[in-house]
């Protein structure tokens, strides 16, 4: 394989997905399906800096979701300020929020960190069902429609900007991934989830390396909020910060994926939101749950065929079929 | 005379009751080979935790080049120069022996300046070969030789090498005394800590020797092999007043 393999891949894939829903109704179910697929492919992909590169299983992501899903639409509600804008402040308060829990967890590894994260997640769902008056409370907020498109208002007639501007995003959180995996940081994330002493007497500042992860993680993931927000319109509490929502959803498509690889959150979303509508449309209506539980079946079975995802199963399918015609 | 470059003093580290490391003073001077011996469970490796900031120590001094760096972090001392090697050999497994050199290389390198370091580095200890493999797959001998690229990547004054010839045959023994010395005539100074007694004589010009956490003795091998306490320390009280005025070939 040649080294314009992948970069000839990537321009075809971006190629397809902006083709795409040129034949789709631009209103219809299916170009729903797919925004929400590339919003969690970029969800995966921002929780993968530091859950896949450094091994910090955060399920905490759903509080820098929530944190800029909120903070863009109350901001339109109460001045009118653009989304961009305010995904601007959100991402900020995202990076203050993930600065303030690396003082408690920066030093929590395995488990306690997965358990502290999960609790700050939780702590914001809690406060934003509390806080009414901000937040509108466990009702939900709306944000304020307008019926003329605009686009520094983040608000159009059909879903296909929408799409578009979560393609966008894609593909620029997918170029950072890619950037920081092969940069030094990436050196520096790999060495912490491999040995992270052995790293630290070696020169790597370990406690810089996962505070520069887990803001740029943030950040990204505050903005995905509040497009989030602008696609739907309406959202609440438990959504926005909720465990299973967002937290869980996250590193499950990252790690069935493939954790640390950039294809991995791309091949997790690609399979996980698809199977989950299709779950919901067939089952959801016999038998309340059974949906639930046949997503949940599936998952098993692939992290049981192989415990490192897809990419690692598509390889492995790939040396099979290769190694017949000899080595390498 | 030319200044130390390290200087302990009076270096102690507890673990609850134990006192693993007991006031301990010694000095380096720029491009010694020191020798740290003593048997299993004297302190040695503590005494590296301590030197490159795994443990703050519990009580006492070290100076790195005159400045103090006692309780700082791992990497604040590894970018003052003093790095080591593990004894139970801490790669990064799952990446490749290149990486795990270049990881080290980025402490005072950019990426691409770090790649053209590590592959020169391991160009010189003969690792080129097995570059790309993934450290998880090599034989013991060869990680440790990874330990020492990697660690030598970083750019120390002071190394400290913790057994790394422990399961090497002798003809690869003698690859890592020359390799050492010529290291060390580039300026590098060195601690290391061996089991294989006549590899340590052969190599280094100088001697220490722990206990039970203190330092019972300072001096050349010679000294060292003829010095009750060390005699004491290795073979037992009564061996050592049997062998008082001989000189014992156990150690040479």
């Amino acid at each position: 394989m040649t080294r314009f393999f992948y970069p000839s891949l990537a321009v075809v894939a971006v190629t397809v997905m902006s083709l795409l829903p040129l034949t789709l109704d631009p209103q219809g179910y299916e170009i729903r399906i797919l925004c929400i697929a590339m919003l969690f492919a970029a969800l995966g992909q921002a929780w993968n800096i530091v859950g896949g590169l450094a091994n910090q299983i955060s399920l905490g992501h759903a509080a820098y979701f929530g944190i800029g899903a909120y903070t863009s639409t109350i901001l339109l509600r109460l001045f009118s300020l653009s989304p961009w804008l305010g995904g601007i402040l959100g991402m900020v308060l995202a990076v203050l929020f993930a600065l303030l829990l690396s003082v408690p967890t920066v030093r929590l590894k395995g488990h306690y960190f997965a358990l502290a994260t999960l609790g700050a997640g939780e702590a914001m769902r809690v406060i934003a069902n509390s806080w009414a008056s901000v937040t509108g409370g466990p009702v939900g907020i709306s944000v304020p429609y307008s019926r003329e498109s605009s686009l520094w208002m983040m608000q159009f007639p059909t879903v296909l900007p929408n799409y578009y501007l979560f393609l966008i995003a894609l593909v620029i959180i997918c170029l950072v991934f890619w950037k920081i995996q092969t940069g030094a940081l990436g050196f520096r994330l790999r060495a912490i989830k491999e040995n992270e002493q052995a790293a630290e007497v070696i020169g790597v500042d370990t406690y810089r390396a996962k505070l520069i992860a887990s803001t740029v993680s943030a950040a990204i993931t505050a903005f995905m909020g509040t497009l989030y927000a602008q696609f739907q319109f309406f959202f609440d509490p438990d959504t926005v910060f909720g465990v299973a929502t967002i937290s869980v959803k996250m590193a499950l498509i990252a790690i069935l994926g493939g954790v640390g690889t950039l294809l991995g959150p791309l091949l997790g979303a690609a399979f996980i939101i698809p199977m989950e509508e299709f779950a919901n449309s067939y089952f959801g209506a016999s038998v309340a749950g059974l949906s639930q539980f046949a997503y949940g079946v599936i998952l098993v079975v692939i992290i049981l065929i192989n415990p490192r995802g897809l990419v690692a199963l598509i390889g492995q399918i790939k040396n099979r079929i290769f190694s017949k015609g000899g080595s390498q | 005379m030319t200044a130390p470059i390290l200087q302990v003093q009076n270096l102690t580290r507890r673990f609850g009751g134990l006192v693993a490391v007991n006031d301990v003073s010694f000095e380096l001077d720029p491009g010694e080979i020191v020798g740290l011996i003593g048997p299993n469970g004297a302190g040695k490796t503590t005494l590296f935790n301590v030197l490159t900031g795994i443990y703050p120590p519990s009580a006492g001094q070290i100076l790195l080049r005159g400045a103090p760096s006692g309780g700082l972090k791992p990497h604040k001392i590894a970018a003052r120069g003093m790095t080591k090697t593990f004894q139970n050999v801490a790669l990064f497994m799952e990446s490749s022996v290149l990486d795990n050199v270049v990881t080290g290389g980025l402490l005072k390198n950019t990426l691409p300046e770090a790649r053209k370091k590590a592959r020169a580095i391991l160009e010189r200890v003969g690792l080129a070969s097995i570059a790309d493999k993934k450290a998880g797959d090599l034989s013991f001998p060869e990680r440790a030789r990874v330990e020492v690229a990697r660690a030598l990547c970083t750019e120390p004054d002071i190394l400290l090498l913790d057994e790394v010839m422990a399961a090497l045959t002798p003809a690869e023994m003698e690859d890592v005394i020359t390799l050492v010395r010529s290291l060390r005539d580039e300026g590098i100074t060195f601690v290391v800590v061996e089991h294989h007694m006549k590899a340590v004589m052969k190599l280094c010009e100088r001697l220490l020797v722990l206990n039970f956490g203190e330092l019972i003795a300072d001096g050349t091998p010679t000294d060292i092999a003829q010095n009750d306490r060390v005699i004491e320390a290795y073979l037992g009280s009564s061996f050592a007043k049997k062998r008082q005025h001989q000189a014992p070939e156990v150690l040479a």
